[in-house]
């Protein structure tokens, strides 16, 4: 698996230009709090419905497909149900209907703005946004991970087909089976996790050699955090 | 897991220690992203998260080995946008069953290698994830009752895929141990 299957997944950047994709990430996220914060003051209906079309504005500005934003918005119409239907239970159809949408709404319109930063926001300008507020070790770890997703994916990929090779049954056709799971964590986790182990080890060395964690002045003209981005 | 002396992240974990906490993490975001692909029954992805995250800290028994495998993939998900269902509160709810495993596993250190307690703090923490869905349902101002009913329905499959991913530590667990890659039953600073 590569980078590249994250790309399928939904709530994900849509790369197009727009002026919502040119504004500061730091300015969006003012915004989408800002809205987020809206959904719980205004609680009448005709409040709720004007930030809706607010958002449905901002999803037509950051130029959204409407098959995107549906997407985004599919599985808060299995918390409608759910949550309609604990209404009802409690006060009955005439007095729970309302009241459970009202709230629905509300929920869902605390999470769409989120949904639309991400659309709008690259990851790379999200990142640079969070370089701030992240102390800068732990967003060194975090690029440092980014950086290995498609390694340990092609680990994953190398050791489970040399364990089937051995007659593991973890291939996809069997893992329909759920007696087949523990064979799934016996035979490609305890690999995986050594490999982890010895990996974590090698790049620990490798950081160290260029400086990492040193609290003295630096020898390097080349600064790690900065490497990894 | 073997560490050196001297510690990074407010001398909490050592350089290799920390970059094994975020290759773990690593796991949690692609075995998320896998199953997403493939499945669509709720809580699913809990048996990897709990699976990695309680493996984490069995193999790096130090206070808040699980909590920083859950800020590293939670800012992962958040940047990759894996998580736009709760926006960014997607850092809590992975911050959150990190906590869990810690405090589980400072209240009993042998956590990782033993199946009831894997399969309850596993339950517990992926159960806590529907915290955040709580108080977005008390801010919005729905019944403390209704409140309830919403947390109890959603946590349900959580806590049972939890449940199973908690179980599947201790063998995997166990074998580290019996090959001397992480300690049987360590100090717990």
């Amino acid at each position: 698996m590569s980078l590249s299957a994250f790309q399928r997944i939904g709530w994900q950047f849509s790369a197009v230009d727009s002026r919502l994709h040119r504004i500061s990430a730091g300015w969006k996220m003012a915004g989408m709090l800002a809205m987020c914060s809206a959904a719980f003051i205004g609680k009448s209906f005709p409040n709720l419905l004007a930030l809706l079309a607010l958002n449905v504005i901002g999803y037509r500005l950051g130029r959204v497909k409407t098959v995107e934003m549906w997407k985004d918005m599919r599985f808060f119409m299995i918390q409608t149900v759910i949550v309609v239907a604990l209404y009802v239970l409690r006060d009955g159809i005439y007095d729970g209907v309302l009241p459970g949408l009202r709230t629905s709404l509300q929920i869902l319109l605390f999470f769409m703005p989120g949904a639309l930063f991400l659309r709008v926001t690259p990851s790379s300008q999200l990142m640079r946004s969070l370089r701030r507020w992240l102390p800068e070790r732990i967003a060194f770890f975090v690029f440092i991970s980014f950086r290995f997703i498609p390694y340990f994916a092609r680990e994953i990929s190398d050791i489970s087909m040399a364990q089937q090779l051995r007659g593991a049954r973890i291939d996809k056709r069997s893992l329909a089976n759920p007696r087949n799971w523990p064979g799934l964590f016996h035979c490609l986790m305890v690999p995986l996790m050594i490999r982890v182990m010895k990996t974590a080890e090698d790049a620990a060395l490798s950081t160290e050699a260029r400086g990492f964690g040193k609290t003295g002045p630096s020898h390097s003209s080349f600064p790690v955090a900065k490497e990894c981005e | 897991m073997k560490s050196s002396d001297d510690h990074l992240l407010w001398g909490m974990f050592s350089l290799r220690e920390a970059l094994y906490l975020s290759f773990c993490a690593i796991f949690i975001v692609i075995a998320k992203a896998v199953l997403r692909l493939h499945l669509h029954v709720t809580g699913h992805s809990m048996v990897f998260t709990m699976f990695f995250m309680i493996l984490a800290r069995g193999c790096v028994q130090r206070k808040g080995a699980a909590t920083f495998v859950g800020l590293i993939a939670g800012v992962m998900c958040l940047v990759l946008g894996m998580g736009a269902k709760s926006g960014p509160l997607v850092i809590l709810k992975f911050l959150l069953p990190g906590i869990v495993i810690d405090v589980a596993a400072i209240l009993y250190p042998l956590l990782a290698q033993r199946y009831v307690a894997c399969i309850i703090v596993g339950a517990v923490a992926a159960g806590s994830r529907v915290i955040i869905l709580g108080l977005v349902d008390w801010l919005v101002g729905m019944d403390r009752e209704l409140i309830l009913q919403h947390m109890v329905l959603l946590s349900v499959m959580n806590m049972g895929f939890g449940a199973i991913g908690g179980a599947m530590v201790p063998p995997v667990a166990r074998r580290l141990a019996a090959h001397g890659l992480i300690p049987s039953a360590g100090p717990n600073p």
